[in-house]
């Protein structure tokens, strides 16, 4: 794995500085006020005048020792995590501030997505081309093309102009640090509710439909005609037998998403003002701020790694036959 | 992966704007409002407290502006740290932190004399030790500033006694006056022996302005708090609140749910959206200011044939400017004829900008020798057809501006594409290198005049401003001269020369100055209208929000 990483960094060193500009040309670049001489002075501080290649063997001496490094971004904070000065002044890190929220979005629609998409498929391979069926397909396809942003702004226009239901942007209200804790979480969850929905709805058609063919090849094997004709009930044919089965397949994409799990959708973060992962990624790649680039690449590289391995030996773990594998 | 895919969607977020017009024009009935019971439109006795909300798009990286140096910064900092000079409302100096302020008769020498009794927030006397440190953090090697430049002048800087403050040039430097309009006066006894670059300060500021951080909730927040101690007085309205919402049409659902008061809108959210909304009107007030930068069309001037004046005025005749206003900017906005605030004294009455005339066009292309040879409508000149690329970045207005251009110059036979580029690459790879035909940008529109470097003939190195490779002798000695003159009226006259031959010279084409939008909640009083050359912000101290208007706050 480490090999790998190493590579992946490498690579991905090499395209961020292959495109044109770098953070004095984006940062006070276009200002008449500063002068050309102290934007070479940054220059040469940053170590952006050394070879991309002196500048990757930097970098990579720091990530050996995980030192992240800090922002090239005027404000100089640590990119990962929290750093301590000594005067005993706490920094926080950028990753580690838009890490956790982040995470609570995608885990709650990733669980939102499992909890709708599984009965949605098991539904779908049961009524097989009959309405009920055809009416999942249909809607978990209109879920999938519909543009997010324009979904998004109009249930914020109907949730929380029209109707005062709902909060329209931000993660609190004004006033939440007032709040006892129940009003907070609730305040909060208010406020997560449609960015949940939002990115759920997208990945709803996905699963579903993976649960639906994995369901349908399963129930057409022999096992289930030889379970039905022992006279099991349908239910345990279905859910006891089938559904087990059909599930396996679903680790290999929960281990492919543990990734995705880090990033953030920069327009869903920007519509719904929510400081998290995308926007964090995308305002660096604007900004030519290579450490947070590159911190925010090798720990996504890493999770994926990671995440590969988990499935592998998630498999093992639920499927006798690949046990069997591993052991011959 | 997840990126790229964002990447795509944000290509197509430019139609954002639109898809909220959709949206709001979808569902016409609205909430049952409670505040519709209260009427906005009457006069209330000024009286202290409330709490205003605005949005900002962007998150400040630090409140030191020397070295965050964006503008959510400054917008966030302006309301916690003094200068010793600011503009008025007229954009004349007048004193802040200084009492006043003489100029030595060879005008190499400027003192400032500071008010008595100035107190920073935490009750620690501010004298003028804070300001030779401020200026001394700016111009030492280590900062990290790219604004340091104008302060290195100072060959001098001394405090004769606690409240004289006296800087010394070695020739006469007219943006020097300027300059200390800009420079946020920082506190000594909290800075001493810290690093400026990441101290903790930048994020839990001190100052004396009229407000003091209260809290910064990371990419939620800012809140500051009335400065009792304020240098300028008390301001009215207890606490202001920066919301970030990077999304402009997110902002705008914000403003129409009353979650926060004041936005900066589009000209299609100023001018087709609020008329067509009553409910809207009701509660917000529109207002309409100068804006801070004109756009223009640029020239390779080191190109054939950019080079050749009677082309760049026959582009300069071909190009519809009202056509633009109205297209790009609905009519909010105006044409321009010298790079200055039009109604600001450095602005030359007396210059209008290059009507259209495309017949006038034509015949100076004929002139220049360009003809259409082989009848496909574009003219050539010695076999080669005149044709260029018009660069700009990613912006809406600026993308919808070179369409009208290419347009129009079509028109007269000049064949245009346009490519649109993301901001660095457009700097790193084609402004840098002055590979070019023509750009389409913008230039702030400074209160300042000096304009040296922008187009004095010496800065045209890689990096430098004058990358359009401007070179006019007179001009160059005039930019010069306007440098060394610290007499407002005199440098007037130089500036206003300048700004006369630049336009005769056309070395590029003003396109138009747009309008800053604002919409305010009605909520908050005191504020001029029609708006001065300054801007609404002019006293925003004196703004107050009546009792009976205020919004209901979450019980403490």
């Amino acid at each position: 794995m480490v090999p790998l990483l190493i590579g992946i960094s490498l690579i991905s060193f090499l395209i961020i500085h292959l495109a044109p500009g770098d953070i004095t040309t984006t940062e006070a670049g276009f200002d008449p006020k500063a002068s050309e001489e102290s934007r070479q002075k940054l220059r040469e501080l940053y170590n952006l005048d050394k070879p991309v290649i002196v500048q990757y063997g930097l970098w990579l001496q720091r990530i050996a020792k995980l030192d992240f490094g800090t922002s090239f971004a005027s404000h100089q904070r640590p990119v990962f995590w929290r750093t301590k000065d000594k005067d005993g002044n706490i920094t926080p890190g950028m990753i580690q501030e838009a890490l956790p929220i982040t995470l609570l979005i995608n885990v709650l629609s990733l669980g939102l997505i499992i909890v709708i998409a599984l009965p949605l498929g098991v539904v779908s391979a049961l009524t097989q081309n009959r309405l009920p069926d055809r009416a999942i397909t249909l809607f978990v396809f209109v879920g999938f093309a519909i543009p997010g942003f324009w979904l998004a702004l109009l249930l914020m226009y109907w949730t929380g102009v029209v109707n005062d239901w709902l909060p329209i942007s931000g993660l609190h209200s004004q006033g939440a640090e007032h709040m006892n804790w129940l009003a907070y979480a609730w305040d909060a969850l208010k406020h997560l509710t449609l960015p949940v929905f939002i990115s759920a709805l997208s990945g709803l058609a996905g699963i579903s439909l993976f649960v639906r063919n994995g369901m349908l090849d399963v129930l057409h094997q022999d096992y289930i005609t030889t379970a039905r004709a022992k006279g099991l009930p349908e239910n345990t044919v279905v859910y006891g037998h089938a559904l087990r089965n059909a599930l396996l397949p679903l680790i290999t994409i929960f281990g492919l998403s543990i990734p995705g799990l880090i990033g953030g959708s920069v327009i869903a973060e920007s519509i719904f003002a929510i400081p998290g992962m995308g926007k964090l990624f995308y305002d660096a790649v604007l900004m030519r701020d290579f450490p947070v680039i590159m911190g925010i690449l090798t720990i996504g590289s890493a999770l994926t790694l990671l995440g590969n391995l988990l499935a592998d030996l998630a498999y093992a773990w639920a499927d006798p036959r690949v046990r069997r594998g591993v052991m011959q | 992966m997840v990126y790229m895919r964002d990447y795509f969607f944000s290509v197509l977020n430019s139609n954002r704007v639109v898809a909220l017009l959709l949206v709001t024009s979808l569902a016409a009935c609205g909430r049952s409002p409670v505040d519709q019971v209260v009427n906005y439109d009457i006069e209330y006795p000024p009286e202290d407290g409330g709490t205003m909300i605005d949005a900002t798009r962007g998150e400040p990286g630090g409140l030191i502006t020397m070295i965050a140096g964006d503008a959510a910064a400054s917008a966030v900092s302006q309301n916690i740290f003094n200068s010793l000079l600011r503009y008025d409302k007229n954009l004349e100096f007048e004193g802040e932190l200084a009492e006043s302020w003489q100029i030595s008769p060879d005008q190499r020498v400027i003192t400032f004399k500071l008010k008595p009794d100035l107190k920073w927030a935490d009750g620690k006397p501010l004298t003028s030790a804070d300001v030779l440190f401020t200026w001394q953090l700016l111009t030492d090697d280590k900062t990290r500033t790219p604004y340091g430049s104008d302060y290195k002048l100072v060959i001098k800087a001394e405090t004769p006694d606690a409240r004289t403050f006296r800087v010394t040039y070695a020739e006469p430097y007219a943006p020097a006056v300027n300059s200390w309009a800009g420079m946020d006066v920082l506190p000594k006894h909290l800075l001493e022996g810290q690093d400026i670059n990441n101290t903790p300060f930048a994020r839990n500021p001190v100052g004396s302005h009229y407000y003091k951080l209260e809290k910064w909730r990371p990419g939620e927040q800012i809140s500051l708090v009335r400065n009792t101690l304020s240098t300028q007085g008390p301001a009215r309205i207890d606490r202001l609140v920066s919301r970030f919402i990077p999304d402009e049409a997110s902002q705008f659902l914000e403003l129409m749910a009353n979650n926060i008061d004041t936005m900066a809108l589009s000209p299609v959210q100023y001018a087709r959206i609020f008329p067509a909304r009553p409910e809207l009107q009701q509660k917000f007030a529109l207002y309409k200011e100068l804006g801070n930068s004109y756009t223009y069309l640029g020239f390779n001037l080191k190109r054939k044939p950019f080079n050749d004046i009677r082309v760049r005025k026959a582009i300069n005749y071909a190009i519809n400017k009202q056509e633009l206003i109205d297209g790009v900017l609905l009519g909010m906005g105006e044409p321009v004829a010298s790079p200055y605030k039009p109604g600001t004294r450095w602005t030359n009455p007396n210059l209008s900008p290059y009507s259209y005339d495309p017949a006038r066009a034509r015949e100076l292309l004929r002139e220049a020798g360009f003809k259409d040879t082989n009848g496909d409508g574009i003219l050539e000149r010695n076999g080669k057809p005149l044709t260029f690329e018009i660069l700009t970045n990613q912006n809406k207005q600026r993308e919808m501006s070179a369409v009208l251009v290419q347009r129009r110059l079509k028109e007269v036979g000049i064949d245009v594409k346009i490519r649109v580029l993301e901001w660095a690459s457009f700097i790193g790879r084609f402004i840098k290198t002055g590979d070019f035909d023509m750009v389409l940008l913008g230039w702030q529109l400074a209160i300042d005049p000096d304009q040296y470097a922008i187009w004095h003939s010496s800065q045209q190195a890689p990096g430098q401003f004058n990358f359009i490779g401007y070179k006019n002798q007179r001009v160059d000695r005039l930019l010069e001269r306007g440098r060394m003159e610290l007499n407002p009226d005199k440098r007037m006259k130089i500036y206003h020369e300048f700004a006369e031959i630049l336009l005769e010279d056309s070395p590029i084409v003003y396109l138009f100055a747009g309008y800053g939008l604002q919409a305010m909640h009605k909520r908050i009083k005191g504020i001029d209208n029609p708006a001065p050359p300054k801007g609404i912000g002019h006293n925003s101290q004196d703004w107050y929000i009546p009792r009976p208007l205020r919004r209901t706050e979450i019980s403490q």
